[in-house]
């Protein structure tokens, strides 16, 4: 007898996929579960969040990681446009937005670090910066404080997770300092919006070590957000793993 | 003897450094005589015997003196912090979480550090004896009731120059992919406590040129060097777009600055009581 089955929800584009539509017949058939998660509701009471094209819909971007230290620098590359344009849209929606006035500063200085941070790696990727990646930012609402905070504080621990993780695929030492520099201020900004939400908790450093993830584990969480399609070629066969042993 | 079955349980990464580092003996790069010898007679997996302490890892000494300075900088911050939980009426109620917090995660790093030195067939070295009055510099500081500003201030200090020593280190770890991944995992823990510390303190959690703000002078040689705008040959202060955000200002929060051992060595020995 077939098990039951459940079918999460996470995100309000998927009820618009052929395949949801399918496991969700199929989910029905069996005496299943439907699971909307909480982002599915945000999104719902937002049409604006339920027009915008899919993640993953557009054209795939390749990073070839037969480039080396440039493939590390252009992952890098497409998560800090990732993050430029979620704060640039964060910012230009301040007007209508329930963010305190110390909560608008902090969040325009971070704002300011990452398109900083998107435009030192254009310049220093030169010839090999030419690809601009489409956001999408399904369940997210910019007029709520709740939804923007926990987006960035997603997008941040993300950031440090993904430079942790790709350090060990670059070769050259003076690449491996510029992203040491980069990750401890997406750190400071993590330990700062998480503590926006949760004052004066552990929330600003939940564990000893902070995550180190692979490529292809970040590249799966950022896809959420992006709408080109992210691949890798002659991506890295091993991975070490960091102490939370969960890249 | 068998090469197939040697090489499969050999790391590739192995492999690809050493016919790298053949290419470059090829090209006149030195290296040691038996690594040479092998190389020169064409049989890598001979090679491989001589080459654990010459191409692959940078030199173990070289990682072990790494993991060593770091667990001095983690005992200086772990004691400093065990004492201020314990201290009776020091740490603001408020704020209790937060230091209690910092305070498990330093002894956490220890803890691993001393671990990393004993899985290189080493021993680590024990704590010094520490004088959190910096030889006098912070004048009668004790832990006691009523000092909670003069404990921040040193709080600040300590994570700001973590961030920086880790960084500083990283090079060196190149070739130790295990050793830099959790030495990264820990140098981006030191600036998440850092930003929280600073932002107790009513600041930014993010260095502004080479500024301490309201700390003490000596503290001055922790933020020299922050100002820094030539990020690998790019001036990003004359990026295009950093006027529009945030100007020089901004381009010198958004890049952490490494030091290098001799720059904290002279940060921190204050703060080791003389023998």
């Amino acid at each position: 007898m077939a098990q039951k089955q459940s079918l999460v929800i996470s995100s309000a584009d998927q009820l618009l996929e052929g395949r949801t539509r399918r496991d969700f017949l199929k989910v029905l058939g069996v005496g299943g579960m439907l699971v909307l998660l909480p982002s599915v509701i945000t999104a719902c009471s937002n049409d604006n969040t339920m027009t915008g094209p899919k993640p993953g819909s557009g054209n795939t971007l390749t990073i070839d990681f037969v480039n080396g230290d440039i493939a590390v620098l252009q992952f890098a590359y497409a998560l800090e446009q990732l993050e430029a344009d979620y704060y640039t849209r964060v910012v230009a929606a301040f007007g209508s937005s329930n963010l305190s006035s110390a909560e608008q500063a902090l969040l325009g200085d971070v704002k300011n670090h990452e398109v900083i941070h998107r435009e030192f790696l254009k310049a220093a990727l030169g010839a090999s910066n030419g690809f601009t990646i489409t956001a999408t930012y399904p369940g997210v609402s910019f007029n709520s404080r709740t939804s923007v905070l926990a987006t960035a504080a997603a997008f941040e621990d993300l950031g440090v997770a993904a430079y942790n993780g790709a350090a060990q695929y670059l070769s050259n030492a003076t690449y491996l300092t510029l992203a040491g520099k980069i990750v401890s201020v997406e750190a400071r900004h993590a330990s700062a919006i998480h503590d926006l939400i949760s004052p004066k908790s552990d929330a600003f450093a939940p564990q000893a070590f902070d995550d180190a993830f692979s490529p292809p584990k970040v590249a799966t969480m950022a896809q959420s957000y992006i709408v080109d399609k992210l691949a890798f070629a002659n991506a890295p066969g091993t991975f070490v793993q960091g102490p939370n042993n969960n890249g | 003897m068998d090469q197939k079955t040697l090489y499969d349980t050999i790391d590739p990464e192995i492999i690809t450094r050493v016919s790298a580092r053949h290419d470059e003996i090829s090209n006149g790069a030195s290296t040691n005589s038996k690594l040479a010898a092998a190389l020169a007679l064409g049989s890598i997996p001979v090679a491989l015997a001589a080459l654990s302490k010459d191409v692959y890892g940078q030199a173990p000494s070289d990682v072990l003196d790494v993991l060593q300075f770091a667990l001095l900088l983690e005992h200086l911050e772990s004691e400093f912090y065990s004492r201020g939980v314990a201290a009776s009426g020091l740490i603001d109620a408020a704020d209790a979480t937060v230091f209690q917090t910092i305070s498990a995660h330093e002894t956490a790093h220890v803890t691993a550090l001393e671990a990393l030195i004993m899985g290189k067939s080493a021993t680590p070295n024990p704590k010094p004896t520490f004088d959190f009055t910096a030889h006098g510099a912070v004048s009668g500081f004790n832990f006691s009731a009523g000092q909670y500003d003069t404990f921040k201030t040193l709080a600040q200090a300590f994570e700001d120059t973590g961030v920086r020593a880790y960084k500083g280190q990283a090079p060196r770890l190149i070739n130790d992919k295990a050793v830099l991944t959790a030495a990264l995992t820990i140098h981006s823990i030191e600036a998440r406590h850092a930003s929280e510390v600073r932002r107790l303190r009513g600041l930014k959690g993010w260095i502004t040129g080479a500024s301490r703000d309201d700390l003490p002078a000596f503290t001055q040689g922790i933020y020299d060097g922050e100002d820094n705008v030539n990020q690998g040959g790019v001036d990003v202060s004359g990026l295009a777009l950093t006027g529009s955000n945030g100007g020089t200002a901004a381009a010198t929060q958004a890049f952490d600055e490494p030091l290098t051992k001799d720059q904290v060595t002279a940060i921190v020995s204050p703060f080791i009581a003389s023998a």
